[in-house]
């Protein structure tokens, strides 16, 4: 299942909750010693541009949820919004709800974080025909 | 006496070639029959035409070379050649298995879980006996070096111990190999996990057992006083198999075992 990263409190969540003012955090806490620093805008919105390709494939929609899980971070709403619609383009609804399943494993002990990203992301659930785990009931076991 | 004005060897007429190829058709519409009509007898007949084969082509090829002498310089710079580009084919053998592997495991469907390993799937510790393997099959390496080079500095004992210890090696590997395949918690039945698992790895272990037998092969021989220090081309074949069947074991543990786990 998905790995347990260490879930350093300022190293994850990225939104307008935080409370630092004016630096960007590195790329996935990488500590280069040299080299371009990619800023969380710019993470961002790669992984945004990532998700709306026309004609992604399954594959690449896969992968693309895979490798983004595997950092150490929750995944902005905008990414999110971003890999549902990729979803709904590629009618896997499945994929969709796993990836609200995703985000709240990878919140881990932030509580607050979870229910903060569905209530961002409700008018596109909506729009899309999405329902949560827990609407489902399938978020117990 | 007839005598060629080239340093080539002109191959008399054999009839290993139509058997081993009267060997294929069998094995093959044999597995046909066993798949539909549950009887093995084709295929075990193709078989046993394709073991005699192997053996009598590969022993007149030593009786040409080794008694007969014409494995000149530039037949076994042609022989040296076809073995590269055979062990090259075989590279691209795996290297489909490897495409499988990762196709399915960098982007794992809904059904998996969408997770690698799969849900379900109790994976074997990569540090275990998959460890041990990859111990046993550098090592032989390591014997198999130093069996070619007491070959080249003509000692004779040390040829034949050094390459027993690495065709031991090598069926330390099989059995450790075999013993995980009893043992293991998942079966090649178990989804994309299961089949990329064991056909990757099952035929990894083909590939040992055709390199022992090779290896094998050339101890008898070595034993028979069928090299020397200069010339022993089938010996050089056999190690450079053995070291691709390392290799890709290597990555096969890089791979499956340990990024996969």
């Amino acid at each position: 299942m998905f790995r347990a990263l260490s879930r350093v409190s300022t190293a994850g969540f990225r939104s307008l909750a935080r409370t630092r003012t004016g630096y960007s955090a590195p790329l996935a806490s990488r500590c280069y010693s040299h080299g371009k620093v990619e800023t969380d805008e710019e993470f961002d919105s790669r992984w945004v541009t990532y998700f709306s390709k026309p004609d992604i494939d399954a594959w690449e929609l896969r992968k693309g949820m895979n490798t983004l899980i595997g950092y150490d971070l929750v995944p902005e709403p905008k990414i999110l919004d971003s890999a549902l619609r990729a979803c709904r383009r590629l009618n896997d609804l499945a994929s969709a709800i796993r990836i609200l399943e995703a985000v709240k494993d990878k919140a881990g002990p932030h509580k607050d974080i979870y229910p903060y990203v569905i209530q961002e992301l409700k008018p596109t659930l909506t729009e899309l025909g999405i329902s949560t785990p827990e609407e489902l009931g399938i978020d117990k076991l | 006496m007839a005598h060629q004005a080239h340093a080539y060897h002109m191959v008399d007429p054999s009839p290993w070639p139509l058997t081993g190829a009267v060997a294929a058709l069998l094995m093959t519409s044999g597995l046909a029959i066993w798949m539909h009509f549950n009887s093995v007898t084709l295929m075990s007949l193709g078989l046993v035409l394709l073991l005699l084969t192997m053996y009598q082509w590969w022993r007149d090829i030593v009786r040409e070379g080794t008694f007969q002498g014409h494995h000149t310089p530039p037949v076994q710079k042609g022989l040296r050649y076809g073995m590269i580009l055979f062990i090259t084919s075989e590279v691209f053998f795996f290297l489909g298995f490897f495409w499988a592997f990762y196709h399915s495991s960098l982007a794992p469907t809904p059904e998996l879980g969408g997770c690698w390993p799969p849900a379900g799937i109790t994976t074997l510790d990569p540090f275990e006996v998959p460890l041990l393997n990859t111990a046993v099959l550098l090592a032989s390496g390591v014997t198999v070096t130093w069996a070619h080079h007491s070959i080249m500095e003509g000692h004779r004992k040390q040829a034949i111990q050094s390459l027993t210890l690495t065709i031991l090696l090598g069926f330390y590997f099989t059995i450790l190999q075999a013993l995980e395949y009893y043992e293991a918690p998942f079966t090649i039945a178990d989804g994309v996990y299961g089949s990329t698992f064991f056909v990757a790895t099952g035929f990894h272990g083909l590939h040992v057992i055709i390199g022992s037998t090779f290896l094998a092969v050339c101890l008898l021989r070595q034993v028979q006083y069928h090299f020397t220090s200069e010339h022993h081309f089938g010996f050089e074949a056999a190690a450079w198999y053995w070291h691709f069947v390392d290799v890709v074991w290597l990555f096969l543990y890089i791979s499956i075992y340990w990024w996969g786990s």
